[in-house]
């Protein structure tokens, strides 16, 4: 198998570090561009998960401007998953999390960006596998205009967003592990 | 009356476009034009910039292919610092944009054409997409996201991000290649060739069923440019470009990017924000012409690289001469991969590899400068003049779209006249006439710099300009 996105600072330079993906427990995976202003809760949040889990092996993190096809194979091999955006659909500075289920079969997928629904859905079709559970963490866009930074409402949002991060990763790697076919 | 079909936008391209059909009063197509419908203008925001941070500005043109544009804007600097730049850091370039070329065919290849390849172009619409082929074939479904990776891969380790990286500049790249990166892409390569031959022999398996569409897919005589080497080998980053005709004489050769400026002209149509580029000597339309993987192994007489070879040699055998139908844009897509990876295995065995001389530094020498390199979708050419002091005053990009247009409206055309016979028209008709454009592979967005999702439109138009039909897809 190829090796993925590394785990890396978003924004930063990628790292060329090498990791077993079969040993994750939790895979983070942020999308966002830091030059919309709010779209940029995703990569900030990666930013601060790969400080939190430098040291924990079982939690990798990967960002990038969006989600493509070329990440089923990452997903797929995750024992479980946090997808981390900002939500345009949601009230603006609103923190949710919730459980996500591939996307049926009959969806037309994109080929340049997908949402996590449809990367799981892919993950399981190419390789057969996915997640044994699967989360999405959003933050509700207050604004997406062309520069960096935080709306108002998005920057009081995030010590409840690391909070909830925090939480949810912590149960996801307390729980039960199960045997991978 | 006559009526007009619009198929508008046509899908799983790189950027915005339609197409408009032109029915007489008999309902037989009279003419048809694809339309690329959006503009962004960077040759003018790019005035006033100095010279050296045009590599960095023109990547942002395209996320497919930010390589081609940064190594040609490079080479183009290069021109106005008149310097040549150290043998490593040619060779880390080349690799980068057979890199780049890899994983962008992967994704014309595997992506937005395998669905009609594989589950037919009368398949049902809602299954025709990446789930309907992993559906059929897992294992090629499989390939064409492993070599896109593959593609991915090499350009972040090398350019340290994956889209825009800002490794090569003026005078070479940044930073030499360390041993553990030379090491680690050497250990993807058996199933980056795996992926490969899967594919090839998955599109000779189907390839018999196309014969219809092999026909009448943009299959006329045209000429073709392209770059190659001195010892007439296919070339992607340097060496000088050969025009041939469609018998396959040799029209010019040789030409180096200073030259390209002087003979290729730039037509305009009112239909496009797309130029239409030709051969100056032969005039336009006549000195049109098409590149890209076609276009490229029409003009080579070999690969340089043994496994290449024979599938070149295999590819030649399709005509006594030029390969003309753009149904074969599909088959000479998986060759050039296939060299592609042969070469990066050979340019990392390269004993100078890892030699940390990567950048020549000057000012600036000329005042004029241009570049050319082979994108994935055929040759590219920046052209830039600036002033004494190195801030741009004109610049100037041909891009491989550019170079296809006479030959994509002419196919577009050719298809619509075989299938649409008395106004009738199918949806499977339809995507066959799509079809025709994504054998091209154009990239909307680097054609006119525009930016945006990737749909396309069709429209039918009786002969009084009335719309009888609009398709329109997202």
């Amino acid at each position: 198998m190829f090796p993925g996105p590394q785990r890396r600072r978003p924004g930063a330079p990628c790292s060329v570090e090498s990791s077993n993906a079969n040993q994750i427990r939790c895979l983070i995976l942020a999308c966002g561009n830091t030059l919309r202003e709010d779209d940029g809760v995703g990569p900030f949040l990666a930013h601060w998960a790969e400080e939190r889990w430098r040291d924990d092996a079982r939690v990798r993190v990967l960002c990038d401007h969006q989600w493509t096809p070329e990440m089923a194979e990452d997903v797929a091999q995750a024992e479980t998953i946090v997808f981390i955006d900002c939500a345009t659909d949601s009230a603006p500075g609103l923190v949710r999390c919730m459980a996500v289920k591939p996307a049926p079969d009959s969806t037309k997928l994109g080929m340049h960006h997908l949402d996590a629904s449809q990367l799981l859905a892919l993950s399981k079709h190419v390789y057969g596998a996915m997640p044994r559970t699967s989360l999405l963490l959003t933050i509700g866009a207050g604004s997406l205009e062309l520069r960096e930074g935080f709306s108002a409402v998005v920057q009081a949002a995030l010590p409840e967003a690391r909070q909830g991060l925090e939480d949810t990763v912590q149960r996801l790697l307390s729980s039960k592990t199960v045997q991978r076919a | 009356m006559s009526q007009t079909i619009t198929i508008d936008p046509v899908t799983r391209l790189e950027g915005h476009g339609k197409i408009t059909i032109q029915l007489n009063g008999h309902g037989e197509v009279e003419d048809a034009q694809f339309h690329v419908t959006q503009v962004r203008g960077f040759e003018r925001f790019s005035e006033g910039r100095p010279f050296y941070e045009m590599p960095g500005l023109m990547a942002r043109i395209c996320g497919i292919c930010p390589v081609s544009h940064l190594i040609t804007s490079a080479k183009a600097c290069e021109a106005i610092m008149s310097v040549r730049i150290p043998h490593s850091a040619a060779q880390l370039r080349r690799m980068l944009n057979l890199a780049q070329m890899i994983q962008s065919h992967a994704l014309s290849f595997f992506y937005l054409s395998s669905p009609d390849l594989l589950l037919g172009m009368e398949a049902d619409p809602k299954v025709r997409h990446i789930f309907g082929v992993v559906g059929a074939k897992p294992n090629l479904g499989r390939a064409g996201i492993a070599l896109r990776r593959f593609g991915q891969h090499i350009i972040e380790l090398l350019g340290h991000k994956r889209i825009h990286p800002g490794w090569v500049v003026p005078g070479g790249v940044t930073e030499p290649l360390s041993a553990a990166k030379r090491d680690e892409i050497l250990a993807m390569m058996p199933e980056a060739f795996q992926s490969t031959k899967l594919a090839l022999a998955g599109y000779k398996q189907i390839v018999d069923n196309f014969r219809p569409e092999i026909e009448v897919f943009a299959n006329f005589p045209s000429n073709y440019l392209g770059l190659v080497n001195e010892d007439d080998s296919i070339e992607f980053t340097d060496g000088a470009l050969r025009l041939i005709d469609g018998t396959g004489r040799i029209i010019e050769d040789g030409i180096t990017a200073a030259r390209s400026t002087e003979i290729i002209g730039e037509a305009v149509e009112p239909h496009s924000y797309t130029k239409f580029t030709y051969y100056k000597p032969l005039g336009y339309p006549d000195g049109c012409y098409r590149v890209g993987p076609l276009a490229r192994l029409n003009i080579a007489k070999s690969m340089g690289t043994p496994l290449a070879d024979a599938e070149l040699a295999e590819f030649k055998q399709l005509a006594a001469g030029p390969v003309h139908s753009s149904f074969y844009y599909h088959h000479a897509r998986l060759i050039d991969i296939l060299y592609g990876i042969e070469k990066i295995e050979q340019i990392l065995n390269d004993p100078l590899i890892l030699d940390t001389h990567v950048r020549a530094t000057a000012g600036v020498n000329r005042l004029e400068g241009a570049g050319q390199s082979e994108a994935p979708r055929g040759t590219l050419h920046h052209h830039y003049k600036v002033d004494e002091n190195g801030l741009i005053t004109w610049a100037n990009l041909v891009i491989a779209t550019g170079h296809n247009n006479h030959a994509m409206n002419k196919g577009v055309a050719q298809a619509a006249r075989h299938y649409i016979k008395n106004g009738k028209f199918t949806e499977g008709i339809l995507n066959r006439v799509e079809a025709v454009v994504r054998t091209f592979d154009p990239c909307l967005s680097c054609s006119t710099h525009a930016f945006g999702q990737m749909p396309l439109a069709m429209t039918l138009l009786s002969a009084d300009g009335e719309v009888v039909d609009h398709v329109v897809r997202s």
